[in-house]
């Protein structure tokens, strides 16, 4: 199993927060730098525990594939489903340009 | 003694004998509420109209002894991450401030069902990610049995509203540790059941693999009871067990004798205050005075749940919590030129420090180059601890431990360092990564605050943990002590 990087950089974590779309400071780059650090060297710790012949676990699920009846059943009314947005056209929710 | 300090089973009794309603019984916990909200902040909104109408519809079946159920009339809270139509709900963020559910959460239809009565909606760890309640994008719990002290978390403030009289009952939500460990350092019953014995339908998702809602009670008929009002299945949460659900009050009061209590011996953890120890190692005997045969057991993985869980808890939370982008509800930043720079300032703007922390943690987990070795080992990790715990459910029925290595903590205390915060959950997170079921029951005052006595019983074995919890309790006065806040005012 390869060694995870012991370090990880100011440019990584402003990658992982641009991947998580989190807006992020300079000054918050090198805090959770520091923080997100520490915690990565304690969970190295995980690397103590042989798995060379131990499958993953996802989900604890004793059950598999359950299926219901395929009927029409009442959904949330647009509405409903509306009244929370923050901005709204018509009945659609109302978004900023993707592109400029 | 006051009405806010008896149990739900009193209670039932007086309701039923006509000899108060639940209009006064509601009257008086909200009035408690009045009177020590200010201390514990454990309500994020109280909703008082609601609870007095709920009441009104209860007196109106206890009169008319039409379907009366073990939870009509009874005031109970709910912790924030439960969604309840047309109430504001927050799952302690800024980022769902304003967010009214079209909808509720299974559990909330079930106690409806019954007859319960909704107080409100309970503070906690924002995204129920902590151990302290500091986290609360709103503000922090005070413990109820002393001021300057944190009520553990996530369900902070669902265990300082039980503790201090300000709830007869309470729901939390427990993904490592988050009902158990609260419920320990306010000295309550807190149960977190197996994973799938309760809907997680309208529950904030905090790790879709983890999570379990629980009850929060004085004690643990109360717990069985409430246990017993919200499990089962649900067609609308896939994850939800379509096993029965058995009678827990029917095996409740079976006692230990023959029992076999398994004591791992990893779980006493450095760093574990002595006097906790010695209660625990006290709780131990007496279990064993009762006729149970106690034998020691390892569960050699245990040092490695934690870093496991500070894997695949952030990761699945990662993905979760992507959902907050300020389109569809909650808060909106606006301001931004377009649409990822609006993403990424509502989340900064909506979003506290621990959940910025772990969303990237998770993200960095799952990012390319780095799955197999974190995310992927701490999946295999989480087999190999399910297959410890199976291994000592082979000779023991149950497993005895501490709830949390120290008793409540001052605030300000680990706010600066994360990694001590996690530390917190060393013991009790092992059962959620094992699908197993846990319960913190009160075992002992340590320098005036409550520490918990933790029974871990099989997947789908919860009568079991009830039955054990249940003779120790009933073998102690433990549970008994009243915090000074829910005295004070009687």
């Amino acid at each position: 199993m390869p060694e995870p990087e012991s370090e990880l950089s100011s440019r990584e974590v402003e990658h992982v927060a641009r991947l998580a779309r989190l807006g992020i400071t300079p000054e918050e780059v090198t805090r959770y730098r520091d923080q997100l650090r520490n915690i990565l060297h304690h969970i190295e710790a995980l690397n103590r525990a042989d798995t060379s012949k131990v499958p993953a676990t996802a989900h604890p699920l004793e059950e598999r594939n359950v299926m219901r009846e395929d009927r029409r059943e009442p959904s949330l009314p647009a509405e409903a489903a509306l009244r929370n947005a923050p901005s709204r056209d018509d009945s659609y929710f109302k978004v900023k340009a993707i592109q400029e | 003694m006051k009405l806010y300090q008896r149990t739900i089973r009193e209670l039932h009794q007086m309701l039923i004998d006509r000899e108060i309603s639940s209009v006064e019984l509601t009257d008086a916990v909200l009035n408690q509420i009045d009177l020590v909200g200010d201390k514990t902040k454990a309500y994020l909104l109280v909703t008082r109209e609601l609870a007095l109408r709920q009441a009104q519809a209860a007196d109106e079946r206890l009169r008319a002894k039409r379907d009366v159920r073990p939870l009509t009339g009874i005031p109970i809270a709910l912790k924030d991450v439960l969604c309840v139509r047309d109430v504001a709900s927050t799952a302690g963020s800024k980022i769902l401030g304003g967010f009214t559910p079209p909808y509720s959460a299974t559990v909330v239809e079930r106690l409806e069902g019954e007859g319960a009565v909704f107080l409100g909606k309970t503070n906690c760890d924002e995204f129920a990610m902590g151990s302290s309640n500091e986290n609360s994008g709103y503000w922090p719990v005070h413990n109820p049995w002393s001021l300057d002290r944190v009520p553990g978390g996530s369900s902070g403030g669902s265990a300082a509203a039980v503790a201090s009289g300000e709830a007869i009952a309470a729901l939390g939500s427990d993904t490592g540790g988050s009902i158990r460990q609260p419920a320990a350092l306010t000295g309550i019953v807190g149960m977190k059941p197996t994973y799938g014995r309760v809907s997680r339908y309208g529950l904030i998702a905090f790790a879709s693999s983890l999570d379990q809602i629980g009850p929060m009670t004085r004690d643990v008929a109360d717990g069985a009871l409430l246990l017993q009002a919200i499990a089962g299945n649900d067609p609308r949460d896939s994850t939800s067990s379509s096993r029965p659900v058995p009678d827990y009050l029917a095996t409740l009061t079976d006692g230990v004798k023959g029992m076999r209590l398994g004591v791992p011996k990893e779980y006493f953890v450095a760093g574990m205050e002595p006097a906790v120890e010695q209660s625990i190692r006290d709780a131990i005997r007496l279990l064993e005075q009762q006729g149970a045969s106690i034998e020691e057991v390892s569960l050699p993985h245990s040092d490695v749940a934690l870093p496991a869980y500070y894997i695949i808890a952030p990761a699945e939370a990662s993905s979760n919590l992507a959902r907050y982008d300020g389109t569809r509800y909650g808060f909106q930043a606006g301001g931004g030129r377009n649409l990822i720079e609006e993403y990424m300032l509502t989340r900064q703007q909506g979003f506290g420090a621990e959940v910025k922390r772990r969303i990237m943690l998770g993200t960095y987990a799952l990012s390319s180059g780095y799955y197999d070795a974190y995310y992927l080992q701490a999946q295999k990790v989480r087999t190999l601890i399910i297959e410890d715990f199976k291994k000592a459910f082979e000779k023991v029925d149950a497993l005895l431990g501490a709830t949390s290595p120290t008793a409540a903590f001052e605030l300000g205390a680990k706010t600066q360092d994360p990694v001590a915060m996690y530390l917190n959950d060393i013991i009790t997170i092992p059962a959620n990564l094992g699908n197993v079921c846990g319960i913190s029951v009160p075992c002992g005052l340590v320098d005036g605050l409550p520490i918990g006595l933790q029974v871990i019983a099989p997947g789908f074995g919860e009568e079991v943990a009830l039955r054990v919890a249940y003779a120790f309790e009933a073998a102690t006065e433990f549970h008994r002590a009243r915090s000074p806040l829910m005295g004070a005012a009687a």
